[in-house]
């Protein structure tokens, strides 16, 4: 029998070095100010109170006695709902430097325990491996007084990219005598801010984002484009001048597309294109998942739903049954709804029938692109399982996908885009011209915006990452208002700037000694190197060492 | 330069032949020439680098050029060293110059001043493209000049680190542009002076546009006249000083381009003037009108919390008082004792029970106790030790009565509870007891080794004293009796307990003596025999007190035999087995014959007697028609109170249990008859336990501090009750909470809002688990 006096052991019960992240307390730094356990967003961590028991021990004194010392410290919880996060907030707050979590380098046996309710554990951010493969692809071609030099800070360059059907010239010359339609393209930055929905984000974070976004094109003359991700937009935004810059996206839940279609006959303009998606990089073959912690009222309102409700979206769309139905249907009735004058593209997840899809959206004179998003993405909340071990990375699939385009002549009509840990371990403006030269017209960054811009703690060694449950310490993906407050619009907008303006001057650092100022080097492989044989013959690129 | 054309050496850039000399060798020859004259004519033809790299003793070198000249005139150019191109000059004219002056009459294509330190370079036509690029500026010399009186080509002065340039706009090749397109990147020192119009081209991020300054203006028009004299065009100079043509360009300095937004405006300009323009006020504004989205910070109080501290007192309950099926408030009495208020807290503890001596103190299994939470520390607060020392307090103070009476049918504990409880309330209480004394089980069953009878006769003794308790003994219930109670009392509780034995009909079982029977027989004044040999059937407690009775009226050997693992625990299990009792499971019991217990699997007990305590049930036949029964113990709700509105059963009658559970169902029973004769609503014990979780047990220290009422008091964790320690006020670190002493005498605790900040520290802390942190949306 468990008495209140025993200590009950679980099949759940751990130690706090079974646990992640260790926190690291030094108890003659603290002022037991209150910030860090006011801070924590899982209230991991709790004024504890501990006693120490001080026997004088003395064989020749009879009168000994034993004496007890209490003393208070900070401690960590050591159930899983309650675990330490490793976000490091504590640290942030701390007045003295007295506590830091620190990474368990011994087992970390929370893993076996982290199922919990009957449902296995879902969290977000993305794949938890620090490996990066575009990581080790560098620039290999450097002029060396062989092409003309080209100076990054001195010359000037055209870095844009063109999302939509580029017609042959043929083909073009005939249909514009003629008159007829000619499929809309959009001239945008190549390094797109991917699709993180109103919802997964926080008002601040969102209309932080496209409030730099509309800077970088209105003052900088940088075409940046953002996407909206599955749920909508809010309806004063659809009506304003700034849907310009932004993708709208329908997935398999249709959430906000209602405010979508009501708002059509207000837009001042159109937006700058309308992505399908059909899968994410991240979670392959499943739906998404808008859990109802952060199903607020604003959100609620937004997307046409009750409040504090789970919003899964299945992880297919449920009217659609073959390749070509789907890419018929859905981007014919896209295409319609602005009068074929936005470029309407599917988004799917990396995967061995990408050649597939692409060669049917090569006959679809409708079909304006095609993005492919790899393992390495991130999401907002999904099944572990699915962000850990499923998907295709990025680099292979693309590429495979460009030598087809390539093969049939193709390559210049139909741009592809990639996506999926581009900027993984901070390396944005590299990973992602890598994939440009392996084939992709432009990339799409999601966390590594949030990271950038927002500060998002998250990290592949599961830092955080629990963008799901809207606690979110930064305010990023959280619905309460509590902490999203702690997110400055004006800041992200700035961020938003500065990001994009270094990673415009490190794409010319790289373009500048390849001799190309005038226009992006899609798919000029030769020009790219990796010191991994297998993965240079498999990319079709130089094997360096 | 006066005399400059006198003893002038000439030095032809062809040979004889009129082949072209080499680079080279022409280079020799200057130089040999030097030796013999600083003043040199060179008619060149096309040499490079000619004019650099010459000194003479004199300190000054005068040199001519006439032929065509090719690359890099001046190059490496020396202090002291005049060079007057009569032509056009080819590329990099002054490259990497320290010193020299060089003067083009004609025009010089790209890269003047390229790398040029000190020295000048006036030219009077115009210049090709990057000039004035990657110049220095060493401060221990003059800064190195660049005049021309056209225009410059394009990317003018990239880089330029230190010269000036004065580019005078006559004549240029352009009109509409006579700096060339983007000049000025990475400019980062110098100054450019210009006339005339330019595409504006300039890089905006190094160098800033502006009217020449004063000193500026006085340095331009001090050195005009002489740049303008050397080009032998001095009839421009009334032309080239009208100061409202000159422009400026100047490089920013770096202090200052760190702090130089990305753009035109700042994020916040652009907010205000473009984004909230265009939406007409917040974006969100049809969505969620009114939402607050001002930036917080990470550590804030108020409304902003995401939890907030709640001084919970007694909203939870102590293990004690919620496992008690009285409810006896034992933190409540422990608190009244260490305030020293030890009468207070006898009364209370009488409110609760008749029989603290007698129940806590002797025969209960102390629910409270193996609850108490002072085991996390070292072992539970005495309860018996507290109970036992209620014995001979007196009875509390009784309220006026009410002239409503109530029928107590039997007079055991549960009965007794009712009884006390009614007549502390002012109603009568007459009990209708069918023996010839009160007690139930309790007296007449249970050895007086573990309730002694001084103990009981003393706490019977003061419940008999109330004035509205009426006995009657003798009283055989029927069903006509039960009729009458009705219509003479407000209301009647069935108080009978459980009294026919269990039995099974096993062969022999006529030779079996029913162990309530016995039991009652050896504690009256004439107890019946029993054998050496003695086996129990059922080792339940009162099976184990059936063994101790049997030991004392003198059996040698007694075994308890169960047909499953036997449910006896604590204080009679103890006690039997002191006395040597054997228990023996499982046994089922196949026929009891003279010589002893035949059992199932074949074994045989030898026994001379043979005692059955396998339960009692109640007698019920004199229950009416309107009292539901199931499986022959009464229905009852919560109270007591049965499908009959006026009667209500407690005790065994309803379910059989402890003593303490039937003194517990006597107290809610009589609560139930007070609030409905009152005219309340009868509200249940619906206090939650307190969570473990939620004490602090670390402020306490083990300690062997017993046996006293004072030594239990302090003892105590006060688990749900404030304490009153003030440890919350001490450790909140924003100095939120407060003590406020109220009116009554009593007090509270609170947190200012404004300055908690939701660390939870006045939670952690709390020893007795009164703050806890609530959600706050």
């Amino acid at each position: 029998m468990v008495t209140i006096r025993s200590i009950p052991s679980t099949p759940g019960s751990l130690t706090y070095t079974d646990l992640p992240w260790i926190i690291n307390h030094i108890e003659d730094r603290c002022t037991l100010c209150g910030k860090c356990t006011s801070v924590c967003p899982t209230s991991a961590i709790y004024l504890g109170y501990r006693r120490q028991r001080i026997p004088q021990i003395d064989i020749y004194n009879k009168d000994r006695k034993t004496s007890y010392r209490t003393f208070a410290g900070i401690r960590q919880r050591l159930d899983v709902e309650h675990r330490c996060i490793g976000c490091g907030m504590c640290s942030m707050v701390c007045p003295n430097e007295a506590i830091t979590p620190v990474l368990n380098s011994n087992d970390d046996r929370l893993k076996f325990h982290i199922h919990q309710g009957g449902d296995a554990w879902k969290r977000g951010g993305r794949r938890n491996s620090r490996e990066s493969l575009l990581d080790n692809i560098i620039f290999t071609r450097i002029s060396m007084l062989t092409d003309p030099a080209l100076d990054a800070g001195r010359h000037e360059f055209y870095l844009n990219t063109i999302l939509g059907r580029i017609l042959s010239p043929e083909e073009y010359l005939k249909r514009k005598e003629k008159g007829q339609w000619i499929p809309p393209t959009r001239e945008i930055f190549p390094f797109i801010i991917g699709s993180m929905s109103f919802g997964a984000m926080s008002p601040n974070m969102w209309l932080g984002l496209l409030q730099g976004v509309a800077y970088c094109n209105e003052v900088l003359g940088i075409p940046v484009v953002m996407a909206t991700g599955e749920g909508g937009c809010p309806p004063w935004v659809l009506k304003s001048p700034f849907l310009k810059y932004i993708i709208l996206q329908i997935a398999s839940g249709y959430f906000g597309w209602d405010e979508i279609i009501r708002a059509i006959p207000d837009m001042q303009c159109d937006p700058a294109a309308i992505e399908i998606k059909y899968g994410q990089g991240a979670k392959p073959g499943d739906g998404g998942l808008l859990m109802w912690y952060k199903v607020s009222k604003l959100i609620a309102r937004l997307r046409g739903v009750p409040q504090s409700v789970d919003l899964p979206s299945p992880p297919v769309h449920q009217t659609l049954y073959s390749i070509e139905e789907s890419v018929m249907k859905m981007i014919q009735s896209l295409s319609m709804a602005w009068g074929f004058r936005v470029p309407v593209y599917p988004k799917i997840s990396g995967s061995n029938s990408a050649k597939s899809v692409l060669n049917n959206l090569v006959r679809n004179p409708y079909a304006s692109a095609l993005l492919i998003d790899g393992v390495d993405g991130g999401t907002g909340a999904a099944y572990n399982v699915s962000m850990d071990a499923m998907g295709y990375p990025i680099a292979s699939n693309l590429r495979e996908c460009y030598l087809d385009l390539a093969a049939q002549g193709k390559q210049n009509e139909i741009p592809l885009f990639a996506a999926g840990g581009v900027g993984k371990n901070g390396n944005v403006t590299q990973n992602g011209m890598a994939l440009i030269m392996l084939g992709a017209s432009g990339v799409h960054i999601g966390k590594y915006v949030m990271q950038s811009i927002a500060g998002c703690l998250g990290s592949e060694r599961n830092r955080c990452n629990v963008c799901n449950l809207g606690i979110c310490p930064k305010g990023i993906t959280s619905q309460n208002p509590k902490l999203y407050r702690r997110l400055d619009p004006d800041q992200v907008a700035q961020r938003v700037v500065d990001v994009f303006q270094a990673i415009r001057t490190e794409m010319k650092k790289i373009m500048a000694p390849l001799g190309r100022s005038q226009s992006l080097p899609i798919g000029m492989s030769d020009a790219i190197g990796i010191n991994d044989k297998a993965a240079a013959d498999k990319l079709k690129i130089n094997y360096i060492c | 330069m006066k005399g400059i054309t006198e003893d002038y050496i000439t030095i032809k850039g062809v040979d004889d032949k009129g082949k072209r000399i080499s680079s080279k060798d022409y280079e020799d020859m200057v130089q040999d020439a030097l030796k013999r004259s600083n003043r040199l004519i060179l008619w060149t033809k096309g040499q490079h680098n000619v004019g650099g790299r010459l000194r003479h003793e004199s300190g000054s070198v005068f040199i001519r050029v006439k032929g065509p000249v090719g690359q890099r005139l001046g190059c490496m150019g020396q202090p002291g060293t005049t060079i007057i191109c009569e032509g056009q000059a080819s590329d990099d004219v002054g490259y990497l110059n320290i010193g020299a002056d060089i003067v083009i009459l004609g025009d010089a294509t790209n890269g003047v001043c390229n790398a040029t330190a000190q020295g000048r370079v006036m030219v009077r036509g115009s210049i090709g493209s990057r000039g004035l690029t990657m110049t220095k500026w060493n401060p221990d010399y003059k800064r190195p000049e660049l005049w021309v009186l056209g225009s410059v080509g394009d990317t003018f002065a990239e880089f330029n680190c230190g010269g000036i340039a004065v580019v005078c706009g006559i004549n240029p090749k352009n009109p509409d542009n006579i700096l060339g397109y983007r000049p000025c990147v990475g400019m980062v020192g110098g100054t450019i002076f210009y006339r005339g119009k330019t595409d504006n081209t300039y890089s905006g991020n190094d160098v800033r546009l502006s009217e020449p300054n004063d000193e500026q203006w006085q340095w331009l028009v001090s050195q005009m006249p002489q740049y303008l004299e050397t080009i032998e065009r001095s009839d421009l100079l009334e032309e080239l000083t009208v100061r409202e043509e000159w422009k400026v360009l100047e490089a920013i300095p770096p202090q200052e381009k760190s702090l130089r937004r990305s753009g035109t405006m700042t994020i916040e300009e652009f907010r205000i003037k473009v984004w909230e323009k265009a939406f007409g006020g917040d974006p969100l504004r049809d969505l969620a009108p009114g939402l607050d989205r001002e930036p917080i910070g990470l550590i804030e109080s108020g409304d902003l919390r995401r939890k907030v501290p709640f001084w919970a007192n007694r909203q939870s309950a102590a293990p004690c008082t919620y496992y008690c099926p009285a409810h006896i408030p034992t933190v409540d009495r422990l608190r009244l004792i260490r305030e020293g208020k030890l009468d207070q807290a006898y009364r209370l503890t009488l409110n609760h029970t008749p029989f603290p001596a007698s129940v806590c103190g002797s025969i209960c299994p102390n629910l409270c106790m193996s609850n108490c939470s002072r085991q996390r520390v070292d072992k539970s607060i005495d309860i018996a030790l507290l109970g036992r020392s209620v014995q001979n307090a007196e009875a509390p103070e009784l309220k006026p009565p009410t002239g409503k009476k109530a029928a107590i049918v039997g007079g055991g504990p549960a009965g007794l509870s009712a009884a006390w409880q009614l007549a502390l309330a002012g109603v009568e209480a007459h009990i209708f007891e069918k023996d010839n004394k009160l007690g139930g089980k309790m007296a007449q069953v249970i050895p007086w080794e573990r309730l002694p009878r001084a103990v009981w006769d003393a706490e019977l003794e003061r419940l008999l004293k109330l004035p509205g308790i009426h006995v009657n003994y003798g009283v055989n219930m029927t069903k006509d009796k039960i009729e009458e109670l009705k219509n003479n009392f407000d209301y009647v509780i069935v108080a009978v307990g459980a009294h026919e034995p269990r039995r099974i009909p096993f062969p022999g079982s006529e030779r079996v003596i029913a162990g309530l029977d016995f039991l009652k027989s050896a504690k009256s004044d004439n107890p019946m025999k029993v054998g050496k040999k003695v086996v129990v059937i059922g080792a339940g407690n009162v099976g184990c007190d059936v063994a101790c009775e049997a030991y004392r009226l003198g059996a040698d050997d007694v075994t308890l035999i169960d047909i499953q693992k036997p449910l006896s625990f604590g204080k009679e299990r103890e006690a039997a087995e002191r006395l040597g009792a054997k228990f023996r499971w499982p046994a089922v019991t196949k026929e009891v014959t003279d010589e002893g217990v035949l059992l199932a699997d074949g074994g045989f007990i030898p026994a001379d007697t043979v005692i059955i305590s396998i339960g009692d049930v109640p007698a019920l036949d004199f229950l009416p028609e309107t009292v539901e029964t199931i499986k022959g113990l009464i229905k009852t709700g919560e109270a007591g109170n049965t499908s009959d509105s006026k009667i209500l059963a407690i005790g065994d009658v309803e379910k059989p249990g402890l003593v303490t559970d039937a003194l517990g169902s006597g107290k809610r029973a009589a609560e139930y008859v007070i609030s409905s004769l009152n005219g309340r609503e009868w509200k249940s014990f619906k206090i939650p336990v307190i969570q473990q979780s939620a004490l602090t047990v670390e402020h306490y220290c083990p300690d062997n501090n017993t046996l006293s009422e004072d030594g239990e008091a302090d003892r105590c964790l006060s688990c749900g009750s404030c304490r009153d320690c003030g440890l919350c006020v001490d450790i909140c670190p924003t100095a939120a909470i407060s003590r406020i002493d109220l009116s009554d005498g009593q007090y509270e605790y609170r947190s200012d809002d404004d300055k908690c900040i939701a660390c939870g520290f006045c939670s952690d802390t709390c020893p007795c688990g009164i703050w806890i942190m609530q959600e706050f949306e």
